[in-house]
Order: C-alpha cells, then sequence, then structure tokens
C-alpha cells in the first residue's frame, strides 16, 4: 500500500524519485556533516517547483491534490528529511497568511514563493514553546503603525526566508485571546536572525532565532483581526501536524529501504540475514507502523480537504509517525549491526533526522494531551 | 566471398579496429582493403597480406568515404562490407546499406559461416543478452567490436591498386577538426588497465590511480562519474558510453560497478575492486576485492608492487 | 527554427534485462518504459537552440500503446508538439524498416506541423538494442545530410553548424538545412519538469495515426535475430576485509602473485 494517487500524479512522482536520487541523497551526505544550508539542491528543487506546492492553484499555485503532495513530500522525505522540513517550510509560513490574512497579503506571499523565495513562522520562544499563550513578544499600537518587541526561537528557515509570520501579543491581560499574528518582511529594521542551531539531525534544515528590536510594520500587515492570532496558529499547527507525519513516514520509509537491502546483502551462519525469523519480523514490524502511519496521514488529510474537524486525526498521525520513525530508525540500525552504528552507512543519520518527529510541531507529549482530551469530550459522562 | 574492408586512418596510422575487421574478412573469405586517400596508409595496410585499393578522396570527409566505398563494393562486387567499430564505423555502415538496400549489423563480436550466410553475434541491453543475427539482404555490411578479433600477421606486402571512385554526394562540409586530447589512450589494445571511480573522492586523489597504472605499465581507464567530474578526459572512459575493453588484469579502484561500466570490462581476464563499500555491486564481477578505501590501499599496493620488481 | 526529433520508448537502462526462459526472448514486460536517454539529450539540445534561436520542436514516436504517456513527458521538458504513429504492422522489423517508416512520417509530421522541419533529430542509439543505425539510415532515406553525435549546433546564416564529439576532441561540420543529426551527450543533463508543466503534459491528448492515417507503405526489412542468449556468468571471487589495511593488501598481493596476474 501506499498513497493512492492518479495515473498522472504517478509519473509526477516518477520524476520527483529521479530528482531525489541524483539531486539529494549522495549531496545531503556532506551538508549533514558540514551543517551548510545547502542552497545548490534548493535552487535545483525550486527550478522543480517542490518549494511552492502549498500555494492555492487560485493565487498561481499547482492545483496538486493534498494526497499528491503527500506522495511526493515523502518522496522527498525518503531521501533527506531536512531538505522536505526546508520545503515544508514554506506551506508551514502560507498557512497563517491563507487562513487568516486578506487577498493581497495573500497573493503577496503566494508570490514570493512561487519566485522562489521563502518564508517562516515564527510562534515559538525560549519560554513559550508549546505553551504558546506564554508568549512574551509584544506589539504595540502606535497610529497606523505596530511595534514588535522580543525573541523567537527555533524557527526554521529564519535565514532565508523572506516574509515572517510573527505571533505577538497586542493584549497581554486577555492570554491566548490577546494575541495576534503579523507579517514581517526581510529587511525590516530591527529584524535580524540569530546563529542557526547546531542540530543533532535535519542538518539540511536550518533553524535559527529572531530577534525583534523595536520593529515597526504597518498595521495592514496584520493578519485577521486583533487577538485571532493563538487561533490561527492553532489552526496552522493542526495542518503543519499532518505534513510532519507525512515527512516522518519518509524517514521510516527510507528505514525499510536501507534495512531491506542490507539483509540481503549480508550473510551469516551461511544464509542471507533476511532469511532468519528475527531480522524478517523486524522488516515486517518497520512495514507494519510505516503503512499504519501512512495511513493515518491519508485519513487526516482526507478529513482536512472535506472541511470537517481534524484535530484529533492530525495529532494521532504526528505522535505516531514521529513515533514510528524513530522505532524504525532503531530497528535499521540494529538490522545492520555494526555498519549500522557507523557514520559510512546511512542508518545512523535516519536516527538522528527521526527524533526531531516526536519533538517538533508540538510534542509527542502535547500531541497525546490533545488526543486524550478529545477522548475524554468524546466520551463525556 | 568477396569481402571488402574499410580501413580508417587516422594520423597516419591504421585503426586497430579496422585491422581487426580485416582479420575477420580474411577468416571468412577473400578479403580486400579500402583505404580512402593516403598511399601511405595503403603500404601500411599491404603489409597485412590482403590486396589494397586506394581510392583518392578527401579522406576527411565521411560523404565522401562512403561515395569511394559504395563506388569500390560495386566495382569490385564484393558480398561483404566490414567495418571497425569506431564512430567513423558505426556512421558509415548503416548509410552504405541503406543506399545497398540491405541490413547492417553493428558491433560484432564474432561470425561463423552458415551454409552462404554469416551468422553474426552481438551484444544488446548493455551486454546482458547476446544475439544471433542473419541479414537477410543482398550485400553484408557489418562492424566489428573492437577487441573482438586479433589484428592480421604481418607478412609479404600485398597488391596495390589505385582507384578514382568518381563524384560523390557531397552534403557535408568540414569546417574544423580539433584534438581536445593530445595523450594517446590505447584502452582497447591494453594488456592491463587501471581505472578509478566516484570514489576515489577529488581530482587530486585520482591521481593515485594514474601513479598505480605507471608502476604496473598499465593504461588508466575511468568510470562515468570520474569523467564528469573532469578529473581526467573522456578519452579515458570505459563502459556502455564509452569503450570496450578486454585486458588481462583490470583494476576497479572506486568503482561502484553500475552495469554500464561494469559491461564494458566484462571482458577482462581478470578483475581486482578496490571498494570501501563491501556490498559495492563490482565485488559480484570481481576475481579478487579489496574492502577498504582505495586512497590508503593504492599507496601500500604501489609500494608493495615496487619492491617486488 | 523547426525540429523534428525522432524518440524511442525502450526499457529502463537501469534495470538488467534478462532473457524470458520459457520464450528465450529478451523479459522487458515487467521494466518501466522510459523515453530512450539520447532522445531526451536531443530535446534538451534542440529546447536550448530554441529557447535562444526562436522555433518549434515536435517530438513524434512509432510504439505501442502507454508510448503517448512517453510523449505528454517530453511536453513537459521542452517539446511543443507531439504525435504517436501506433499500427501492428509497426512492431515488425529491423533498423531499415524504422528509418523507412520514420522517412514516410516525416511527411505526415510536417502536415501536421503545417511547417516543414528544418532540423531531424535521433538520439545517436538508444540504450536496449544500442544499434546506433536509425539516424544514419534516415538521413540516407531522405538523402538529406548527417552528422552524427552532435554536442552543440549553432545557425549560420541558412546554414548550420554542428559540432560532433570525437574521441580526441571534436570536428565542426557545416551542412544545409534541412539536416539529419544523431545527438551524443551535451555537457549538461535534460531538465527536470517542473510541476505545473508536468501536469499541464499530462492533460495533453497526443494525436495519434494508424499506418493507413500516416499513408505509411511497407517497410523493407532485411535482418533477422537467429536466437538469444546470456553471456556466462561471472563468478564473485574472494572478497578480503582485514582490519588493517597494510593485511588487505598484503594478502592481495599473495594472491596476485599466486594467481600469476602480477
Amino acid at each position: 500500500m501506499s498513497y493512492i494517487i492518479s495515473d498522472d500524479a504517478k509519473e509526477l512522482l516518477k520524476d520527483v524519485k529521479e530528482f531525489c536520487e541524483k539531486e539529494i541523497r549522495e549531496q545531503v551526505k556532506e551538508y549533514d556533516i558540514s551543517g551548510e544550508w545547502p542552497r545548490e539542491i534548493y535552487e535545483k528543487a525550486i527550478e522543480m517547483q517542490l518549494h511552492m506546492m502549498d500555494v492555492p492553484e487560485e493565487y498561481g499555485g499547482l492545483g496538486l491534490s493534498h494526497i499528491d503532495q503527500a506522495a511526493i513530500v515523502e518522496e522527498i522525505a525518503k531521501a533527506d528529511a531536512g531538505v522536505a522540513v526546508t520545503l515544508n517550510g514554506n506551506g508551514l509560513s502560507l498557512k497563517p497568511v491563507l487562513i487568516a490574512g486578506n487577498e493581497e497579503q495573500k497573493q503577496k506571499c503566494c508570490d514570493i514563493i512561487i519566485n522562489g523565495g521563502w518564508g517562516a513562522f515564527a510562534l515559538t520562544e525560549p519560554d513559550a514553546g508549546c505553551d504558546a499563550a506564554n508568549s512574551k513578544t509584544t506589539a504595540v499600537r502606535e497610529g497606523d503603525e505596530y511595534v514588535i518587541n522580543g525573541r523567537k526561537c527555533f524557527i526554521t528557515n529564519a535565514q532565508v526566508a523572506d516574509f515572517f509570520v510573527v505571533t505577538a501579543m497586542t493584549n497581554k491581560e486577555l492570554g491566548v485571546k490577546g494575541m495576534s499574528a503579523f507579517l514581517v518582511y526581510k529587511g525590516t529594521p530591527g529584524l535580524s536572525v540569530g546563529n542557526h542551531e547546531n542540530k543533532m539531525g535535519i542538518r539540511t534544515s536550518v533553524t535559527s532565532d529572531l530577534l525583534l528590536e523595536d520593529v515597526r510594520i504597518p498595521a495592514e500587515n496584520r493578519l485577521g483581526e486583533e487577538g485571532t492570532g493563538f487561533i490561527t496558529a492553532m489552526k496552522t499547527l493542526d495542518l503543519a501536524r499532518m505534513w510532519c507525519a507525512v515527512i516522518g513516514v519518509g524517514v521510516g520509509e527510507r528505514c525499510i529501504e536501507e534495512a531491506a537491502k542490507y539483509a540481503q546483502q549480508r550473510v551469516t551462519f551461511g544464509k542471507p540475514i533476511y532469511k532468519h525469523q528475527a531480522i524478517q519480523f523486524t522488516l515486517a514490524n518497520m512495514q507494519i507502523r510505516t503503512e499504519a502511519a501512512r495511513q493515518l496521514c491519508a485519513h487526516a488529510i482526507t478529513l482536512a480537504d472535506m472541511g470537517v474537524p481534524f484535530t484529533t486525526e492530525a495529532s494521532c498521525a504526528k505522535a505516531f509517525a514521529g513515533d514510528a520513525a524513530v522505532q524504525s530508525a532503531v530497528d535499521a540500525i540494529q538490522v545492520l549491526g555494526g555498519y549500522g552504528y557507523s557514520r559510512e552507512y546511512p542508518v545512523e543519520k535516519l536516527l538522528r533526522d527521526a527524533k526531531i518527529f516526536q519533538i517538533f510541531e508540538g510534542t509527542n507529549e502535547i500531541q497525546r494531551i490533545v488526543i486524550g482530551r478529545n477522548v475524554i469530550n468524546k466520551y463525556k459522562i | 566471398m568477396e569481402i571488402l574492408v574499410y580501413i580508417e586512418v587516422k594520423e597516419g596510422e591504421l585503426v586497430q579496429g579496422s585491422l581487426e575487421a580485416l582479420a575477420a574478412a580474411k577468416e571468412l573469405g577473400n578479403a580486400t582493403a579500402l583505404v580512402a586517400g593516403d598511399a601511405d596508409a595503403a603500404a601500411k595496410a599491404a603489409v597485412y597480406g590482403a590486396p589494397v585499393v586506394c581510392a583518392k578522396v578527401d579522406a576527411a570527409n565521411p560523404d565522401a568515404i562512403l561515395g569511394a566505398v559504395e563506388a569500390v563494393c560495386k566495382a569490385k562486387n564484393a558480398d561483404a562490407v566490414f567495418f571497425a567499430g569506431t564512430q567513423w564505423g558505426k556512421d558509415l555502415a548503416p548509410r552504405l546499406a541503406s543506399r545497398a538496400k540491405t541490413g547492417c549489423i553493428t558491433d560484432v563480436t564474432g561470425m561463423e559461416k552458415d551454409g552462404d550466410a554469416i551468422l553474426y553475434t552481438r551484444p544488446a541491453f548493455g551486454g546482458t543478452v547476446i544475439e544471433k543475427m542473419k541479414n537477410h539482404g543482398a550485400l553484408q555490411v557489418c562492424t566489428i567490436r573492437s577487441g573482438s578479433y586479433s589484428k592480421p600477421e604481418a607478412g609479404a606486402p600485398a597488391s596495390i591498386e589505385e582507384c578514382d571512385p568518381g563524384e560523390a554526394d557531397i552534403r557535408v562540409k568540414v569546417l574544423e577538426a580539433a584534438k581536445e586530447i593530445t595523450e594517446a589512450v590505447n584502452l582497447e589494445g591494453a594488456d592491463i588497465i587501471v581505472s578509478g571511480g566516484r570514489g576515489m573522492g577529488s581530482k587530486e586523489d585520482f591521481q593515485l590511480v594514474v601513479e598505480l597504472a605507471k608502476v604496473l605499465g598499465a593504461t588508466v581507464g575511468a568510470s562515468r562519474p570520474a569523467i564528469e567530474d573532469g578529473w581526467i578526459s573522456r578519452a579515458h572512459q570505459v563502459g556502455q558510453s564509452g569503450k570496450i575493453v578486454a585486458p588481462k588484469l583490470y583494476i576497479a579502484c572506486g568503482i561502484s560497478g553500475a552495469m554500464q561500466h561494469i559491461s564494458g570490462a566484462i571482458g577482462s581476464k581478470y578483475i581486482v575492486a578496490i571498494n570501501k563499500d563491501p556490498d559495492a555491486s563490482i565485488f559480484s564481477v570481481a576475481d579478487l576485492g579489496l574492502v577498504g578505501d582505495a586512497k590508503q590501499i593504492i599507496p601500500l599496493l604501489i609500494e608493495e608492487i615496487k619492491k617486488r620488481k | 527554427m523547426e525540429i523534428l526529433i525522432f524518440v524511442k520508448q525502450v526499457p529502463d537502462d537501469g534495470i538488467e534485462v534478462h532473457l524470458d526462459p520459457a520464450a528465450g526472448t529478451p523479459d522487458t514486460a515487467k521494466i518501466d518504459k522510459i523515453a530512450n536517454a539520447f532522445d531526451t539529450y536531443a530535446l534538451e539540445l534542440a529546447a536550448r537552440y530554441v529557447e535562444a534561436n526562436g522555433g518549434n520542436v515536435t517530438v513524434a514516436a512509432i510504439g505501442p500503446d502507454g508510448t503517448d504517456s512517453m510523449l505528454k513527458n517530453l511536453i513537459a521538458v521542452g517539446a511543443k508538439k507531439a504525435y504517436l504513429f501506433k499500427d501492428p504492422s509497426f512492431e515488425q522489423g529491423d533498423e531499415a524498416s524504422t528509418a523507412n517508416r520514420l522517412a514516410q512520417l516525416v511527411k505526415k509530421c510536417e502536415a501536421e506541423n503545417g511547417a516543414p522541419y528544418d532540423l531531424i533529430l535521433c538520439g545517436k542509439e538508444s540504450t536496449d538494442e544500442i544499434s546506433g543505425q536509425v539516424g544514419a539510415r534516415l538521413a540516407e532515406e531522405l538523402s538529406l545530410p548527417f552528422v552524427s553525435s552532435v554536442i552543440e549546433i549553432t545557425p549560420d546564416g541558412d546554414k548550420l553548424i554542428a559540432k560532433q564529439e570525437t574521441d580526441e576532441g571534436y570536428i565542426k561540420f557545416e551542412t544545409a538545412m534541412p539536416a539529419v543529426y544523431t545527438i551524443a551527450k551535451p555537457g549538461y543533463d535534460p531538465r527536470y519538469p517542473n510541476i505545473k508543466a508536468k501536469m499541464a503534459a499530462r492533460k495533453a491528448v497526443i494525436p495519434t495515426f494508424s499506418a493507413a492515417d500516416a499513408g505509411v507503405s511497407e517497410a523493407p526489412c532485411y535482418v533477422e535475430c537467429v536466437s538469444y542468449t546470456e553471456p556466462p556468468k561471472r563468478e564473485a571471487g574472494l572478497k578480503i576485509q582485514e582490519k588493517e589495511v597494510a593485511d588487505t593488501v598484503a594478502k592481495a598481493m599473495e594472491i596476485l602473485i599466486k594467481d600469476k596476474v602480477l
């Protein structure tokens, strides 16, 4: 099984696969070591329009179905999770604009991305991660302007972004209801990007602090009404979680590929190790959990497309796919034995990459809180 | 069977592949060698025992050569025309066949008589499939894959006949023939080839391959990635899109063993592979595999070989 | 300039072809069919030529069902028009038959295109049969100038200059138009389609013609494949992997001397 996609999308997927094999798979090894942002890979990906799959067709986008998109994102993630995260970063930054922005804002941000630019979504703060309501960043209205002050952290694509969606408190006393979302463009005085994090995995994705010191933006850059920022952010994360899960599935699939190939080549006790039941079962379990994660993604995407609530399903997909990717990476390393632990082989990187999927876009603990709360609501007595 | 063999001349020298084609023709019937333009080359061809026709044409123009081959073929009433498996041979053979309304078999690695007909052997699909072919046309036209026949023994010179093939249908004009690669690379005739691939890592480290070749008196080969990265000129390329080689010893350094490459070297008598990936597919065709970094292994290998000299 | 490229659909050359033990013929049924690599180089070269100098590129193929999918994919990477010629009679024959049919098809392509072609391109060979004859034979069938293994084309008034790649360097030929060239691998790779172009191309309807539609008469055939075999397999030999590189080398030297290779 995999995503069920049209014949035309299958043809497209072949191109993406070829692109990943020729332009990503080998190339990322060096960037994984250096931690450098692989601009050359992204420039090629932009030419292929892999960076703009979230731009709606009416704003000049591609018109792919979300399931087609999922199959493509998985294929990219299979080659390198970091590259998939970077490309997906554009989708993440566009979502709040598409959710809360006006026509002008939507078109402007879509145009930036269509023309090869990048966006970043700046929600997390040093003291406000999953508890976004604890945000310390403030936006003070002064005439036709807002003045934003604060510090954001772990911001994907911050170093390369042309626009940022920044959440800030316009009224601290109202708590989450006092949060608003703003568009801040690169080059605005007072806006600066900190050093990028030296991360354990997804090293082809750049993550940095974002500093806002008396950043003055026109009031028209506000996304939606004052006080709607938290809702916008939560809606964004619901959607983002699904795509995060899809990338995790790609990591899991790569684990299966590496383990299955190795198991056919490595001989112990006179037979290739895949003929030993222990290895067969390991491979089977990797397949079971990866496919289960993929179908959770497909289900959440279908619900979102239908316009019905999908928060629980997106959280299930995200938590399961993240846990599955980590477990499959651990399994793949075990199948490869000593070679699995060696940096000469690709699977140790898969574990480093996989781990983030239990952490970002809401830790898996937060996902479980969301899911648990919804379970109680469903069976409320 | 009267067989005409077009002898290609490059910078005054007879092309090895043409001599192989001549050897094949001598095995099958009465061979006549056709040399375009060059009287000196005609004299060189004559020592291989087959009578030589020297056609006075512009040997730099393929249309002129094609006209000459066509005219001599008619004049001699040839039953077959053989070409070397070179770029020129592969261009001329199908064009001649088209004009003579017959079939053409390229990349022939062997021929046997089957009654009056010739049964040709040629590889297809990158060498994983071998085809036996027959040409039911009146004239037999083929190109011989280099390395398939040994060149004929030299002996007492045969006769040389000059001929004027008349006006040819000239459709192209040669403006410039440039040599970018100055070294002579004879991969097809080499006894030992040392080849390097992507695993050599860089242009500097590729020099280790060159050094090892020097110590062994070998010719340097390369796989496509090494060529594409500009570590060495494409004259050194071994593989489906390069040269098909059959040395006594083939040493593959840092070559993973894409089919594209393997099919060009599979005819080697003994293959040694050096690769740090123990699962590299090159090991499945190697008589001896050394698992390890070629960059570390080659210097030690050079040392050992020098010691034993 | 109007450029026509004849494209062949071949089994993916990244996958090894073996014989079907029952039929004794190459078993390619399960292998993905793709456009011949050299034909895709021809398309990229042509696309770059018309982008720089103006003109249109048409791709055409003879092939069974499914070939239209390949042609759609080529529309996404530089071809403007595509024609498919499909007929049971086209499935038999040798290189002479193919070249003869293609020569006849040029007229039909020109009629559909509404303009004659100034240049006809083929890949220098196909990756399945690797016979490298069709382009050369096509030039003869049409009595047109022929240059093989071209890697660069430049306009020169009403003439073209074709740069042919050779073992040692290159030869530049001047030819009149129309001409037939075969294309080798230039110094660049074919482009990837962008998603928009790809999805639009997938919606294209490829005009498809039978032998009768295209006015193709019977083609000659001379060559017969009598049998297929597989070459003897090479057995994997000894693999040495010692902890110390020096030990690996020492052991290898021993074996090479014992095997009388050195």
